[in-house]
């Protein structure tokens, strides 16, 4: 279907485009709104489509299809290269998903609607060259465009300390991409040394990166993975997350959950893992640990703040009395799972983690968006302040309840599979060791099951205003009906995604690109 | 003949109430019984097909795979995620399968239409009940047909959601919504253990079918120690899931769901999973090390006789019936372990004995505790409380009720002939046989004879304050307002007296009477009616096909039958002594000082209740405070921190900014002679240039 | 490449003479107080280096340094222009001259 068309590259220019007629149309808010659905929309059917063109074309997983490269700087070595795998197919299709939905379920913005709308659009291009770049200067590029959106929707939308919480996001974010940066130059000199020109070509780096000194990977992975996990983001380098997601609005904390944690982890496993097997793989003769013989350090540390993150993140949502600040703590708990499928290094580990990331962004939209529900029509979204919703608003409070259950990994929803991947891998791998993450199923339970208890059973309390109490509006329910659609079918048929992760992780763990 | 055509329609079994499920949940609105007919029709229809493939299953048209024993099987991959990870749906069905078959879908399928009248009342609310029911029984019914320990623990998960919905169906009560928590969290602990086993096993035998793992060579191939490991953690998701000591503290409270839902999901369906795990892994069980059997074993005694002391002084109605379940349930957990440590130790017959009486006690006790608990739930109806010290004297307002309950409590006395009896009598002395391989049976059989005495004494207690004895202000009330209504409707002829007829609509009374049926039969149908008695059929391995006769000879040989019998009858004594003739007095003998903190420990349950919230409210939301504080302060701190030491160090450095064009300037050219004398510093240690 | 003076004087010396009026601008730059002091120490340091530019095009007879010190004559003559109307303004604001008194590009 796409054989002579630049497919990924019109998922790439059509939001832009679109975010250039939405800024113009300042003065006619409800036609941007209106520019950004349609040119949201459009790349989502582009990209189910080339889902679909995938699977019927029979193409390989494991191989990058739709190569698009064009010269950009050509001194330099820097190329305008895309293309997409089986890892990187469902992160941009649920890209596309995200924004579209979002957008809708930003229906009732009012401030600068325009601006809004066009920045919506700009995240979009932002995350989807990430996820679609094959060259390391367009990855920086993109990863860095995206901050930008990111910050003014915190910034100009956000609520009451928006200052505060937009500022440590782009520090935070800004400071570790830097390291990262740092990483990249790195692989870019010593890989030009081998090859004998300039590139910043991952698949060209990655050809050499391989025989690189032992310690020249591992530190060169530890640049990348420290760029990665602040962004994942990984106990101790957390805070920015739940500041950045109680103040963002709505629809900015859909994104920045559901898309900007993955980049986090997608970094780790299409660039830190394959391009440097000296890192962690003992095959590749990767420093092993004395204390943990079989393990190599870089292993240990990613299981170490997987497992710290996974705990941390659980028992720190059960204290929490606003439900953003708790769905924020519950994503840290949640990429650390990823995180720790990741660490196991084999096919079960990083297609469950691979899977955890597309479910957690389905999942997590739902839980942002009905926190918003329930500030927008409460007033509120302290938990001791709320009761008795489910009396009140019947439909949201089965939204709420889907939106939990599969969070906290119930079978038939989509969270389940990847959950159980993961600590089967963890079992696989480490043995008795997974007795101390799997606590984090319990405490999740506890948290998603109190909070159920406080917000929707029980007496409704005095501080709602149940005079103008509604439930869900149309364009609420409408992308809430669509999430939990996808979590149920993704849920029921999980393999719809992993037959395209499953093929495309293999290759990872044998230091192929 | 041929019965493979309907077992290829098994799968449709659980899709039935899977379909009302979503047709009452998305139009239930639109119906004028809020979708309860849709529910019976569907529930009925999965009945109907359960039944069928049951009565093919039990009458030998299974195909025979030899040494495997004879079963069904189906499944299609599900989930593949890389090699070695290949999670698999479908069906299986043998005769353990048929029995649950039998059991699920019969009692739900009553206790749907008997909800039509017990949840009369309660308007469009009603919608969600049917709706939540038929989802229930839907995984319920997935759950015994699964062929797959993962696809068994799927289902597992959604019964205890179903559990927790219809717990806090009326959730505006704090009580209710409290209580389904501590259900589903509780559980959750088990189902964490449960986890834990399926990835130990899953990894020992790269599948999680049951048919690959129960192949024989395969189980003495594998490393015996993580099996053992691995069912012990298994077990610890039926510790959860069948409310088994110390995991038992949430059924009690469960109580706070409509008295249908407990009689269903509470006694008859769910809670039996956990034992229908442990029946289900027997094969892998009977391979573990002997340990492990006795362990579950003693679980279940000690779960007997706890729950059965608690009983003795609960004043609520309902939770008698919640600590009988349990303390029943344990009984079941004694068979299976004492059966399996036989099996383990190399004595078949009776081992396989020790599961089939298990087996056959989880029969009789769906019917017989369905019953107590739908009896219950009338009386409930009718005076709107459930405590029983408000009633009393029921028997001449509820003629039926009191009659059928009173089957049901003779039954789970076990007096003989009515089915409570054949199945533990059973299973008590398979106990005891096994005493003489290991002396701790012993310990274990007197434990249960001790917890069959106070079962048979606490159901006469509960039946002798509901229906005998001064009529309490409960009784009253609603016998007042039973006149009122007659009165109202219809001529003078139910006002006079001695002329009282039950109040409870047919539509309840129907499913009871049907039940009280099966709680006096069905033990005696079991093993008498058929062909092969229930031993022959539920077996597990080598079928021990003994006639009725035979059984009936073996069973009124042996001394341990009398025994069974005696405390029975004891237990029952002593309550009609005690509450009907009144010739002990309770009161002055719980009063007394020896006894009195003695009834106030059972009162409090052993304290576990106030063990499961210092757990929960003091040690992990005590702790995740902490955490919390340590996040706000510490690393948030120390990111804080260093955002004002760079601020601080800004303002500091700014007073270099004076102002004067001057002193910039001679900055600059402070600037640039310094740079210039460093350049020709550089360029003399390079040797460039010579200093002179 | 020796290339002599017609005049016979050494390039050093030119450089020297640029070298001290150079010092005398920056110095004048520097102490003085008067805006207008400082601006003709700014013509002082333009001039020392159009000497040197005619030195060096001198030198290695080249034009091209001639040409510059064209350019940098008319600049240093609209720099003036700019920089008295600048300092005008300033006394009619201020009603001072003395930079001491302008202090407001501080922190």
């Amino acid at each position: 279907m796409f054989e002579n068309i630049p497919i990924l590259s019109i998922l790439l220019v059509l939001p832009f485009i679109g975010a250039l007629i939405a800024f113009m149309l300042n003065s006619n808010p409800k036609m941007s709104k209106i520019v950004a659905l349609v040119f949201s929309g459009i790349p989502l059917a582009l990209a189910s489509l080339m889902m679909f063109d995938m699977v019927q074309q029979g193409y390989d997983f494991s191989t990058f299809s739709y190569n698009e490269s064009y010269i950009w700087i050509e001194q330099l070595g820097i190329s305008f290269t895309l293309g997409v795998d089986g890892i990187s197919a469902p992160m941009v299709w649920l890209t596309t998903l995200s924004v579209f939905l979002a957008i809708l379920f930003s229906w009732d913005v009012e401030k600068r609607t325009a601006s809004y709308m066009a920045l919506m659009l700009i995240l979009e291009v932002g995350v989807l060259g990430v996820f679609m770049a094959l060259d390391y200067f367009m990855f920086y590029v993109f990863w860095e465009i995206v901050l930008i959106p990111m910050f003014f929707l915190i910034a100009i939308w956000g609520g009451p300390r928006r200052d505060y919480a937009s500022i440590k996001f782009f520090i935070y974010t800004h400071v570790a991409s830097l390291f990262m940066l740092l990483g990249i130059f790195a692989l870019y000199f010593e890989a030009a040394g081998d090859l004998g020109y300039y590139t910043f070509d991952m698949a060209a780096i990655a050809t050499v990166s391989g025989d690189f000194a032992i310690m020249f990977q591992t530190l060169v992975f530890g640049l990348l993975f420290f760029g990665f996990i602040v962004k994942m983001p990984m106990v101790p380098f957390h805070t920015w997350l739940p500041d950045a997601h109680v103040e963002a609005p709505t629809a900015g904390s859909v994104l920045l959950a559901g898309l900007l944690l993955k980049m986090g982890s997608y970094g780790i496993i299409r660039i830190a893992m394959p391009t440097l097997p000296g890192a962690w793989d003992i095959d590749a003769g990767a420093l092993t640990n004395s204390w943990f013989p079989g393990m190599t350090n870089w292993q240990i540390i990613m299981v170490i703040l997987g497992v710290l993150s996974m705990l941390y993140g659980a028992v720190m949502c059960i204290a929490q009395k606003d439900i953003k600040k708790m769905v924020a703590y519950s994503s840290i708990s949640h990429m650390g799972g990823v995180l720790l499928a990741f660490a196991t290094f084999t096919e079960i580990g990083l297609a469950a983690g691979v899977f955890m990331m597309f479910a957690h962004g389905l999942i997590t939209a739902v839980l942002f968006m009905m926190a918003g529900v329930i500030q927008h029509k409460t007033g509120t979204r302290m938990i001791p302040r709320l009761g008795g919703l489910a009396a009140k608003m019947p439909k949201a409070s089965v939204f709420i309840m889907i939106g939990f259950m599969a969070s906290l990994g119930l079978p038939g929803l989509v969270g389940f599979i990847a959950e159980f991947g993961i600590f089967t891998a963890t079992y696989n791998a480490f043995g008795w060791l997974l007795l101390v993450p799997i606590i984090s199923v319990a405490l999740t339970a506890a948290y998603y099951i109190w909070a159920m208890q406080r917000v929707l059973f029980g007496p409704v309390t005095k501080d709602i205003d149940l005079e103008h109490l509604h439930d869900v509006s149309w364009y609420e329910t409408a992308p809430l009906a669509a999430f939990v659609g996808f979590i149920v079918l993704f849920g029921l048929w999980p393999a719809l995604i992993l037959d395209f992760i499953v093929p495309a992780v293999g290759k990872i763990l044998v230091g192929v690109f | 003949m041929d019965y493979t055509w309907l077992f290829q329609l098994a799968w449709i079994i659980p899709i039935l109430p899977l379909i009302s499920f979503l047709i009452v949940g998305f139009l239930g609105a639109k119906f004028s019984d809020k979708g309860g007919m849709i529910a019976i029709a569907l529930v009925g229809a999965a009945m109907a097909l359960s039944l069928a493939i049951a009565y093919a299953a039990l009458t030998g048209g299974l195909p025979s795979h030899g040494a495997e024993g004879a079963y069904y099987t189906d499944t299609i991959d599900w989930v593949v995620l890389g090699s070695g990870f290949t999670l698999s749906i479908g069906i299986f069905i043998d005769t353990l399968t048929a029995l649950m078959l039998i059991v699920v879908s019969f009692v739900a399928t009553l206790v749907v239409i008997y909800s039509i009248g017990y949840m009369g009342e309660e308007g469009d609310r009603r919608r969600r009940y049917f709706t939540e029911i038929s989802l229930f029984v839907g995984v319920m019914l997935g759950l015994v047909l699964a062929s797959s320990f993962s696809l068994l623990f799927i289902f597992w998960e959604l019964v205890g959601l179903c559990s927790y919905l219809l717990i806090g169906f009326w959730f505006e009560r704090p009580s209710a919504a409290s209580a389904a928590k501590k259900a589903f969290l509780v559980t959750r602990v088990g189902d964490v253990m449960f986890m834990i086993g399926l990835f130990i096993l899953f990894n020992l035998f790269g599948t999680l079918n049951y048919v690959e793992m129960f192949d024989p060579e395969v189980l003495t191939e594998v490393d015996q120690s993580l099996l053992t490991w691995g069912c012990f953690f298994m077990f610890g998701g039926a510790i959860g899931k069948s409310a088994q000591f110390p995991l038992h503290d949430w059924l009690p409270d469960a109580m706070e769901g409509p008295t249908t839902v407990s009689a269903l999901i509470h006694a008859a369906t769910m809670v039996k999973a956990g034992v229908y795990l442990v029946a289900r892994m027997f094969p892998l069980l009977v391979h573990s090390y002997e340990w492990l059997p006795l362990f579950i074993a003693v679980i279940g005694v000690v779960t007997a006789l706890m729950a059965a002391t608690m009983a003795l002084n609960s004043p609520n109605i309902k939770r008698v019936l919640a600590y009988s379940t349990i303390s029943q349930l344990g009984f079941m957990f004694l068979g299976l372990g004492t059966g399996a440590y036989l099996f383990a130790v190399g004595i078949y017959e009776e081992g396989s004995l020790g599961y089939s009486a298990a087996m056959f006690h989880l029969m009789n006790h769906a019917f017989f505790k369905a019953l107590l608990f739908l009896s219950a739930g009338a009386v409930i109806h009718f005076v709107h409380t459930e405590e029983m010290s408000k009633m009393g004297g029921l028997r001449k307002y509820m003629p039926i009720t009191s009659i059928v309950m009173l089957l049901g409590a003779i039954s789970i006395a076990g007096i003989p002939p009515l089915s409570g009896f054949w199945s533990k009598d059973e299973l008590l002395a398979v106990v005891q046989s096994a005493g003489s391989d290991n002396w701790v049976f012993y310990l274990l059989y007197a434990m249960g004879v001790c917890a069959a005495f106070m079962t048979a004494f606490y159901m006469f207690r509960m039946w002798f304050k509901t229906f005998t004895g001064p009529e309490g202000e409960a009784t009253k009330h609603a016998a007042a307002h039973m006149a009122h209504d007659d009165h109202g409707h219809k001529e003078m002829e139910h006002a006079k007296p001695g002329k009282i007829k039950e109040h409870t609509p047919a539509v309840m009374t129907v499913p009871l009477m049907l039940l009280a049926v099966l709680a006096v039969f069905s033990g005696m149908a079991a093993l008498f009616f058929f062909g092969t008695p229930f031993y022959g059929i539920i077996f597990f391995e080598e079928p021990i096909v003994e006639t009725g006769a035979e059984i009936l000879e073996n069973v009124f040989t042996a001394w341990t039958t009398y025994l069974s019998i005696a405390v029975a009858a004891g237990g029952i004594g002593l309550a009609y002594l005690a509450f009907y003739k009144k010739s002990i007095d309770v009161d002055a003998f719980v009063n007394r000082p020896a006894v009195k903190p003695l009834y106030n420990m059972l009162l409090a349950r052993y304290g576990f209740t106030k063990g499961y919230d210092w757990v929960g409210v003091k040690a992990v939301y005590g702790f995740s405070l902490v955490l919390d504080w340590f996040d706000l302060h510490v690393i948030d701190g120390i990111v804080n921190g260093l955002a004002r030491g760079t601020a601080k160090a800004g303002r500091g450095l700014r007073r270099v900014q004076t102002g004067f064009v001057q002193t910039y300037a001679g900055v600059v050219v402070g600037g640039a002679v310094l740079m210039m004398l460093l350049g020709y510093f550089i360029l003399v240690l390079l040797g460039v240039v010579r200093p002179w | 490449m020796s290339v002599e003076f017609t005049t016979g004087i050494p390039l050093s010396w030119f450089l020297l003479v640029s070298a001290t009026l150079f010092t005398i601008g920056v110095i004048g730059i520097l102490v003085k107080r008067n805006a207008i002091v400082i601006l003709m120490s700014i013509e002082l340091m333009l001039n020392a280096a159009n000497i040197n530019f005619v030195a060096f095009s001198a030198y290695y007879d080249l034009p091209m340094g001639q040409v510059f010190a064209m350019f940098s004559i008319g600049l240093a003559a609209a720099e003036a222009a700019v920089g008295l109307a600048i300092l005008l303004n300033l006394n009619r604001l201020k009603d001072t001259v003395h930079v001491d008194d302008l202090n407001i590009m501080r922190w």
